[in-house]
């Protein structure tokens, strides 16, 4: 009973903590501009994440290594050195988002100047990972994060049509290339790198063995499933209300609009207060991402649970990460425009980081009878063509729309 | 997305062009390039509908509304700056000056709902305003495009 106890606790920690800045974004600019016809592009991401996910997690689970380290074992010193350097841009990058996105809502609750609050939030951060154990951190954000199923709950209370909605679920391609930089973005934004390198990593931290594959499992396809059911309702809310009016959501501020719409300050405040610990868990996740990645790579000795006397430089390491995302955020530029730029060039990482995750999760000599399955592998190397289509596109998307600006 | 963009290659490129374009005695502002700002201005309308209804039915947090204002009557009065420094093509000339009366509009509208977050009349008679804007701006757009937003 207490096994299935962690586990149900486990998997509700994965829907609250499955959004992030990147997806708040992205599914309620494609609601708004494109109403449900991306809610494809939703799952396809929820998907690919959740495949990734289990098989990054079934490593660490099985050899005890995370994905960084396998990265630098499988690719060498040299390709290694390219990744991290990639990896660690796009998680700084995410990191100043994230911790950006959080001042905003700081902002929008208690209305103090911004520059404040990112320091706030940066110090909270700091303070909230100093006090509580690995597992305490995921737990609080990931409950927390559950305010966001107020989202849900708009969704059924606006009443769309369900059958456009049903729809929106078939891939449909529109002639223009903002629509191709949403799909690309959606898709993204559910598979940014620093998620699984982060889960990895805390499976390791948390001491997962071959014992914990089934919650791995439950996690990846149960508790992921349930976050994309999440990301959908916030393209379902934004396509219903912020659609037909022509809002075009360039705030952080605009994504609690629906929410306000139909059930008033109670609605705004937890959503709100679900994007506070979303955005919260996921400055922590990332920020923890670059660190592990820096320390793996090197050989450093790492994780939370070790504490700053027995892994003082990756300790050093996070801390200098949350700094350099604060003056990024404190240089003035708007963190959704950074939310983009980090989304659309992880993209650009992606295939370096799932690449790895692929083979080794498929080489019997390493993995045992736990080495990916017909339809793991299938899956695994469907979605690494994806990757690599997207990887190719991202770039010339982003200058072609003017970063989405049309 | 159409509000500030700090590090762009294509706004870069656009400001190169316009300059030329005003040292060759041509306008840097073309009907296209006008209708993007102007429909930008009606979402930012629409979006200001939204936010005076929450004022209004008394279903908003005070903080959140006021903070949401600034930051889109910041965007409304940077549009308007942005369309009155530009030089518009001869054909678009009276529809830029609208387009400017009507963000600078929008930017009052903000600033009230800003100073009075918690006024509920207030709140109804802005979204009101809003809404004409909104009609106003979209006009400007049928003018300029042929087709509304």
């Amino acid at each position: 009973v207490k096994s299935l106890l962690q586990i149900a606790l486990g998997i509700i920690a994965a829907i609250g903590g499955f959004l992030d800045i990147g997806d708040l974004v992205f599914n309620t600019q494609a609601g708004a501009l494109y109403r449900y016809d991306l809610l494809w592009a939703v799952v396809l991401g929820t998907v690919g994440i959740a495949i990734y996910s289990e098989m990054s997690g079934r490593v660490a689970g099985i050899t005890g290594r995370p994905v960084f380290d396998v990265i630098r074992t499988r690719m060498g010193f040299g390709t290694g050195l390219v990744v991290l350097l990639a990896s660690t841009f796009v998680n700084v990058l995410t990191v100043a988002a994230e911790l950006g996105g959080l001042a905003i809502v700081l902002e929008l609750l208690f209305d103090a100047p911004f520059s404040l609050f990112v320091v706030v939030a940066a110090i909270g951060l700091v303070i909230i990972v100093a006090l509580l154990p690995f597992s305490g951190v995921e737990r609080v954000f990931g409950y927390g994060g559950l305010l966001l199923l107020v989202f849900i709950a708009v969704a059924v209370h606006q009443g769309p049509e369900w059958g456009d909605v049903a729809k929106g679920f078939v891939p449909s391609f529109a002639s223009s290339t903002l629509y191709f930089y949403f799909v690309v973005g959606v898709f993204a934004a559910a598979l940014m790198p620093y998620e699984v390198y982060f889960y990895s990593s805390g499976a390791i931290e948390e001491g997962w063995t071959e014992e914990d594959l089934r919650e791995n499992r439950l996690n990846a396809v149960v508790g992921y499933a349930l976050g994309g059911v999440l990301a959908s309702a916030l393209v379902v809310v934004s396509g219903y209300l912020l659609h037909p009016l022509g809002v075009e959501p360039n705030d952080l501020g605009t994504v609690a609009l629906p929410a306000q719409d139909a059930f008033a300050e109670t609605g705004l405040l937890m959503a709100l207060g679900g994007m506070l610990f979303c955005v919260g868990g996921a400055a922590i996740d990332s920020s923890f991402s670059a660190a592990y990645n820096l320390a793996q790579f090197l050989g450093w000795e790492w994780g939370r649970e070790r504490g700053p006397r027995r892994a003082p430089r990756f300790t050093a390491s996070w801390l200098l990460f949350v700094l350099l995302a604060m003056m990024i955020v404190e240089s003035g530029v708007n963190p959704v425009e950074i939310t983009e730029y980090s989304v659309v060039f992880s993209v650009v990482a992606l295939p370096l980081t799932y690449l790895p995750i692929l083979l080794i999760a498929g080489d019997r000599s390493l993995m045992g009878e736990h080495v990916n399955g017909r339809i793991s592998s299938t899956l695994g190397w469907i979605y690494f063509v994806v990757i690599c289509v997207l990887a190719l596109a991202a770039v010339p998307l982003l200058v072609a729309t003017n970063g989405g600006g049309g | 997305m159409k509000v500030r963009r700090s590090f762009r290659i294509v706004p870069a490129a656009l400001a190169i062009a316009a300059a030329v374009g005003l040292f060759s005695g041509c306008g840097d502002l073309s009907r296209e390039e006008l209708s993007t700002g102007v429909e930008s201005l009606s979402a930012l309308a629409a979006q200001g509908a939204l936010v005076a209804d929450g004022v209004r039915r008394d279903a908003t947090k005070s903080t959140y509304a006021r903070v949401m204002a600034k930051t889109l009557g910041g965007e409304a009065e940077h549009e308007a700056e942005k369309l009155a420094d530009a030089t518009p093509a001869p054909e678009v000339r009276r529809e830029r000056d609208a387009a400017v009366r009507a963000a600078s509009g929008l930017a009052v509208l903000y600033l009230e709902l800003q100073t009075f977050p918690g006024d509920e009349q207030r709140g109804a008679r802005v979204q009101q305003r809003m809404h004409e804007a909104k009609e106003g701006i979209d006009r400007i757009v049928i003018r300029l495009t042929g087709e509304a937003p």
